[in-house]
């Protein structure tokens, strides 16, 4: 039996037909862990990006989470939200991941987004590089809305007139996801939704 | 032969083994370091090819080989497979591709004059396992001081730790609860006031980087390597020291490889006692300094308490117990099994008076609290098993709510009972364990209690 990802115990399990059969996903939190996330399920509608739907709302679990997986680079922890990743899409969406810069992916050693998608076992397609490395977190409100250009189409990229949906970690100002959403918009897709993991609602 | 080197780096290195990446000096003092010999580098985590081609890991770091506590993912920057150790995560991520440094330069000199400045006085008991320890620290052989909560262990270690300092020796103190290191902080910056000494727990920074005394959380020996001349371990039973594997190699790791190992504890595990017999020596000490016996635990019955603690009401043999604490105005704690149930019961308790807070291990103000309650600002704690040791409160009386369960061995009961009556002028206290139903480790700690007492009166 593994042991949480989280506060390293053992999880408890009841023997059950569905693991049994193999049919139930094998848990990756204990109880305890997994009752510290409360889904949020926020939903909004816009114009530059047609909809965003968030998962979670960021609070203390969400919090230690986010550094444990992002920066101490614990790439185990994008199994958390596997499942709940893998239902908030269907089998017919484009996913289109944000993408990180590739120099500091490699400073990271793995690209946060798209791992999660890996762990949700949902395919994508990465029409979006990053032009900069600027990063969103050391940046004021004010900064980041008036930020250049940040993301361009990857070289020979086809925009259909589908609808895409993007996906990152956290939505604080919706800088990024409106970026991209335009990037992508002008480039000829018909419409673009988001999913983010997490919520940052400003206080 | 004579190559220049930096003595900061020197300092800070010689023992450690420490992420390249991380060091307080810039990238290119290492580098200098590294092309001139002085610095070595190794990978992170060694993963080999088992006999069906299942790779097998090993954190150099920690000494983990878990295969479980490793993730293997693909690496952007070593552009292949990798893998990553789970257990030490929390110092800096350690991966195949990561790499640790240590010093291969000439050691450190430490130096050979140190005060001794505590001036009380041991008790003849305290004084022969004093001897006994030194003589066991001169012919390389671990020792074993098990004395009973209460009877001065840690100044037993001051007369053969002063000894270690004088002959230029590397020592350190490991304890596997921040707590006990807390505690041991200031009484020995006290006892060695001309002495480099630091404390280090998750969270605190290397400040003194040539530190000769060192007191450590056992976590925090993962990054030493062949750093001391003796390490002393602190309540070793203490929860997880036992549990978990890699902190005993980590504790190993951090000793040079001829260095002893000593315990020091009050409830030794059956395994440690066999352990130290076959190679080393034991102390043992049946009486308090104060030569008063421990207290004995009291049972009093609170049926149904889960119950109706989460309904918000208090059991009333309890609340009978916090009121005469109050009215006595004597210092107590309430020990709980479990964290919900102790936050459920802090809204009942707290109607009796609102000055009375709980700790857990991950209560943001539980320093604070322990001090507060120390300096008499608050009139009581309730707490999980994270006071049971190292906590010396004058006066204080214990209850331990729920004490049939398993959390609660005979060991953690017979610490959490040693928390009472330590001080010479409040030689004994109540100690009471509120129960659903009594447990064998309840009947085995009051008997182990009562043996110890006994023990006392055959010198």
């Amino acid at each position: 039996m593994n042991p949480c990802l989280l506060c390293m115990k053992p999880i408890s399990e009841v023997a059950s037909w569905q693991s049994f059969f193999g049919i139930e996903k094998k848990k990756t939190l204990c109880d305890d862990c997994s009752k510290r996330f409360v889904r949020a399920d926020i939903k909004e509608e816009g114009d530059v990006l047609d909809a965003v739907h968030s998962l979670y709302e960021y609070d203390e679990a969400m919090r230690d989470w986010l550094h444990q997986y992002k920066f101490l680079q614990d790439v185990a922890l994008a199994q958390v939200f596997s499942n709940e990743l893998r239902r908030a899409f269907s089998n017919k969406d484009t996913i289109v991941p944000i993408p990180m810069h590739p120099e500091r992916a490699r400073n990271r050693t793995f690209a946060h987004v798209e791992t999660l998608l890996d762990g949700a076992k949902r395919p994508y397609v990465q029409l979006l590089t990053k032009t900069n490395t600027t990063v969103m977190g050391e940046k004021s409100r004010h900064e980041r809305l008036n930020m250049g250009q940040l993301f361009e189409l990857v070289p020979g990229a086809v925009v259909q007139p589908i609808t895409y949906r993007l996906v990152d970690d956290i939505y604080t100002t919706g800088t990024t996801l409106r970026r991209a959403a335009t990037v992508l918009k002008q480039a000829g897709a018909a419409r673009v939704e988001a999913v983010t993991l997490i919520r940052s609602i400003q206080k | 032969m004579n190559k220049p080197f930096d003595p900061a780096v020197r300092d800070f290195l010689d023992g450690r083994i420490w992420l390249r990446q991380h060091t307080p000096f810039s990238v290119e003092k290492i580098n200098e370091h590294i092309e001139s010999g002085m610095v070595e580098t190794t990978p992170g985590v060694k993963m080999k090819k088992g006999l069906f081609g299942q790779p097998s890991c090993k954190c150099v770091r920690c000494e983990n080989v878990d295969p479980q506590l490793f993730t293997s993912f693909d690496c952007l920057q070593c552009e292949g497979p990798c893998a990553y150790c789970r257990n030490c995560l929390q110092m800096g991520r350690v991966s195949v591709c990561t790499e640790l440094i240590v010093w291969k330069g000439p050691c450190t000199e430490y130096p050979t004059e140190h005060a001794l400045a505590w001036e009380g006085t041991l008790t003849k008991r305290q004084k022969q396992a004093s001897k006994e320890l030194y003589e066991s620290i001169v012919r390389a052989r671990p020792h074993l001081i098990h004395a009973v909560c209460g009877s001065g262990k840690t100044e037993i270690l001051f007369e053969p730790i002063h000894k270690l300092l004088l002959a230029g020796k590397r020592v350190c103190i490991a304890a596997p609860r921040v707590d006990v290191i807390l505690e041991l902080e200031p009484r020995l910056r006290a006892a060695f006031p001309s002495t480099k000494l630091e404390a280090l727990y998750g969270g605190a920074d290397v400040q003194a980087f040539d530190a000769q005394l060192i007191l450590a959380t056992t976590h925090q020996l993962y990054r030493f390597r062949h750093a001391f001349d003796a390490i002393f371990v602190d309540e070793a039973d203490a929860f997880p020291y036992t549990a978990e594997k890699t902190l005993q190699h980590a504790v190993r790791k951090a000793a040079k490889p001829d260095a002893p190992i000593h315990f020091v504890t009050a409830t030794p595990s059956d395994k440690l006692l066999t352990d130290i017999k076959k190679t080393g020596a034991v102390s043992t000490i049946y009486r308090r300094y104060h030569g008063h016996p421990l207290p004995g635990p009291r049972y009093e019955s609170l049926w149904n308490y889960s119950k109706q603690l989460s309904k918000g009401k208090m059991p009333k043999a309890l609340e009978k117990w916090i009121q005469q604490r109050l009215e006595l105005s004597e210092p107590f704690l309430v020990f709980f099994h479990e964290i919900e149930l102790m936050m459920k019961a802090e809204q009942a308790i707290r109607q009796l008076d609102d000055r009375i807070r709980a700790v857990h291990s991950a209560h943001p103000d539980r320093k604070q609290h322990v001090q507060d309650l120390r300096a008499g600002k608050i009139p009581g704690l309730l707490t999980t098993t994270i006071l049971e040791r190292g906590i010396t409160i004058k006066n204080i009386q214990v209850a331990v709510v729920g004490a049939e369960q398993s959390l609660f061995d005979a060991g953690a009961l017979v610490q959490i009972g040693g928390r009472v009556g330590r001080n010479v002028n409040h030689p004994s206290g109540d100690f009471v364990l509120f129960h659903n139903g009594i447990s064998y480790a309840m009947d085995q700690a009051r008997r182990e209690i009562k043996r110890l007492n006994a023990g006392g009166d055959q010198p």
